[in-house]
């Protein structure tokens, strides 16, 4: 992936961010990866103290989204970066546990770009998000401004 | 209204009824006593005035006697001496019928005495008179005259006879008012009853008129309720439904909520088996390193599976024990969590019911199983079956489960012979999926549609959901579902579905 992308990782399992950033990192990818355990601290840093987004214009993002949070949900998260002018075009990628199919139709209607269901099976897991970690490194991001 | 209060009313009413009946028997006896005393006492005011006309008729005739008798001694006509004798002849009886008249009384039979033999001497007095005029010898006539109107005969006559007239008096005084007091007494009496059953009939009226108003709001509430019945109904639905929706919802959460850390325990634990092959190689080239003692270093790591020995080897085949039952466990618990969830999910489906061949839907079934029943060396036989209403998903569920198990559990030795038949009665479509497979123990036929419970040698793969899902599934679908089977003979699920079914009907399932 282009630098300098950072990776915002909103996920308040410890235990499966851990197992994401591992194989996100044996898929080669090199990038910073911004860990949040709840939503009030990843929209604090999303949208900066104002909630304008200000702080983050012009950034090279791409946001990894559980859905179920312990403060609030995910899709919230989600929709509020779609609706913001200076978020709006990062994208998204929704990795949680749901595989409800009214939950992702949801996710795709509120502008997530990828979605992605944690599977138990470890092996599909790492699976998958090796394969995240392979689409990261070929994914262009809007890069950031002057 | 209490069955008590009711009672009490009808009592009452009873009462009522008796008393006033006792009141008008009460009326008219004392009415008819007290006539008849009324009668007697006017008799005897009656008795009293004809004593006092006898009486006076005595001294009438008397009088007349006494006149007729001066008269015809003054003028000597021969009239005046009949009215005499007539007069004279009247006197006795009419005295012996006063005499019988006041016989009743003692003191006026006394008085009846005196007076007879004052008139005795009177009559005498009389007869002497006429003697001497009889005789010519008026002067004589004369002086008797004048002895008795002196003497005291006409006094005592009188006397007596005042008397009479006072007692007689008295009693007719005493018996007016006797009779007075009767018919007052007769009059107050019939006023009083007619009060008495006047006011046991208003009473009656009121008791009437209250009991038709309790009966009229007892109808009025009667048919309140009926209304209210209905919407009571509806909330109580509407509160299962509810409730229901609740129970799915918290079963879909927690089964979520539980698959997040298992995702953790398993991938931590397959990173602990790498970490186990990364350990294991480090100690095998140690110990090779160590015995060997520089014969080929490099080898070493490069070689696939650097062969352990003695307690390394025991080391590492427990660690892999280990974390195999771990993962298997992990695995297992992901397939009943997921078939949880598949159950939420169907339990949240809506159904839309259609107008459904199940011979077709089952000869579908039959033939997407075509492959499994070759290997099993198993036929499907398909009788006709009835059309029904019904949700087509559910059904292909139902039957796709109970065809699969009689699959399943098939006696190895023995061709399988799976038959599907149907029939109606009384609104209801009956199937019946029988096999000749290994059967299912009595004891045991509740157990298998219990969830996460499965029966017999456990020689299949399986997760113990079928049943329980197909049950569930009927009972939405407003029928009922049994199995009869017997060890080693085969068993026969029976499914019953209403024949036309709607989808309202869902709230009652």
């Amino acid at each position: 992936m282009s630098n300098p992308v950072t990776i915002i990782m909103i996920e308040d399992d410890e235990g499966h961010a851990r197992l994401i950033e591992r194989n996100i990192r044996r898929s080669g990818v090199n990038n910073k990866i911004l860990p949040f355990r709840n939503g009030t601290d990843a929209v604090g840093y999303l949208f900066g103290s104002d909630g304008s987004g200000t702080d983050q214009k012009g950034k090279a993002l791409l946001i990894l989204l559980d859905l179920n949070l312990p403060d609030m949900t995910g899709i919230d998260i989600l929709k509020r970066v779609k609706e913001n002018k200076h978020l709006k075009s990062t994208p998204v990628v929704v990795l949680t546990t749901t595989d409800d199919s009214q939950e992702i139709k949801r996710c795709y209607e509120f502008g997530c770009n990828v979605y992605i269901t944690k599977p138990v099976n470890y092996e599909s897991f790492a699976n998958a998000i090796r394969q995240l970690g392979l689409f990261f490194s070929v994914i262009q991001v809007p890069p950031a401004a002057a | 209204m209490t069955s008590d209060t009711r009672r009490r009313r009808a009592l009452g009413q009873i009462l009522l009824l008796a008393a006033g009946l006792l009141v008008l028997v009460a009326i008219s006896a004392a009415s008819v006593l007290l006539v008849n005393k009324a009668r007697q006492d006017n008799a005897l005011v009656v008795h009293t005035v004809e004593v006092e006309n006898q009486i006076n008729a005595v001294l009438l005739e008397l009088r007349r006697a006494e006149s007729a008798a001066r008269a015809y001694l003054l003028t000597r006509w021969p009239e005046f001496l009949t009215d005499h004798e007539q007069a004279v002849a009247n006197v006795t009886p009419y005295t012996d019928k006063l005499a019988q008249l006041a016989a009743d009384n003692p003191f006026q039979v006394e008085n009846v005495k005196k007076m007879r033999a004052a008139i005795d001497i009177r009559l005498d007095q009389f007869k002497r008179e006429m003697d001497f005029i009889k005789r010519d010898e008026p002067t004589s006539a004369a002086a008797l005259v004048r002895e008795a109107a002196a003497g005291n005969t006409n006094a005592i006559i009188r006397d007596v006879t005042d008397k009479m007239h006072a007692e007689e008096e008295r009693l007719f005084d005493l018996r007016t008012a006797n009779g007075d007091r009767s018919q007052i007494l007769a009059s107050s009496v019939t006023i009083a009853g007619s009060c008495i059953v006047i006011a046991l009939g208003a009473i009656a009226a009121f008791q009437v008129r209250r009991s038709t108003r309790v009966r009229d709001e007892a109808a009025t509430k009667l048919r309140d309720l009926n209304v209210t019945l209905e919407t009571s109904v509806q909330e109580r639905t509407a509160d299962l439904r509810e409730a229901n929706d609740e129970i799915q919802r918290f079963a879909y959460i927690v089964s979520h909520d539980l698959r997040s850390p298992l995702v953790n325990i398993m991938g931590f634990t397959s990173e602990l088996e790498e970490l186990r092959g990364d350990i294991f190689k480090r100690i095998a080239a140690l110990s090779h390193t160590a015995s060997e003692a520089a014969a080929l270093p490099e080898n070493a790591t490069d070689s696939a599976e650097p062969a352990l020995e003695g307690a390394d080897k025991q080391l590492s085949d427990d660690f892999s024990e280990a974390l195999g039952f771990i993962k298997s466990s992990i695995a297992k618990m992901d397939r009943l969590i997921t078939a949880i969830l598949n159950l939420t999910r169907e339990g949240r489906r809506e159904f839309s019911p259609e107008r459904i061949n199940t011979r077709e839907l089952i000869e579908g079934i039959a033939a997407t199983v075509a492959h499994q029943a070759a290997e099993a060396n198993a036929q499907i036989r398909i009788e006709p079956l009835p059309e029904i209403t019904s949700d087509r998903l559910a059904l292909e569920q139902i039957f796709s489960n109970l065809i699969d198990n009689a699959l399943k559990y098939l006696r190895d030795a023995v061709p399988g012979d799976i038959a599907i038949r149907g029939r109606t009665k009384l609104g209801f479509a009956i199937f019946e999926i029988s096999d000749n497979g290994r059967g299912i123990d009595p004891k045991d036929h509740q157990r298998i549609f219990e969830l996460f419970r499965r029966a017999g040698t456990q020689d299949k793969p399986g997760q113990g959901i079928g049943l329980a899902h197909v049950r569930t599934l009927v009972r939405r679908l407003g029928g009922t579902m049994s199995v009869a089977s017997e060890l080693h003979k085969g068993s026969t699920f029976t499914i019953t579905l209403p024949v036309n079914w709607a989808a309202k009907r869902k709230a009652d399932a």
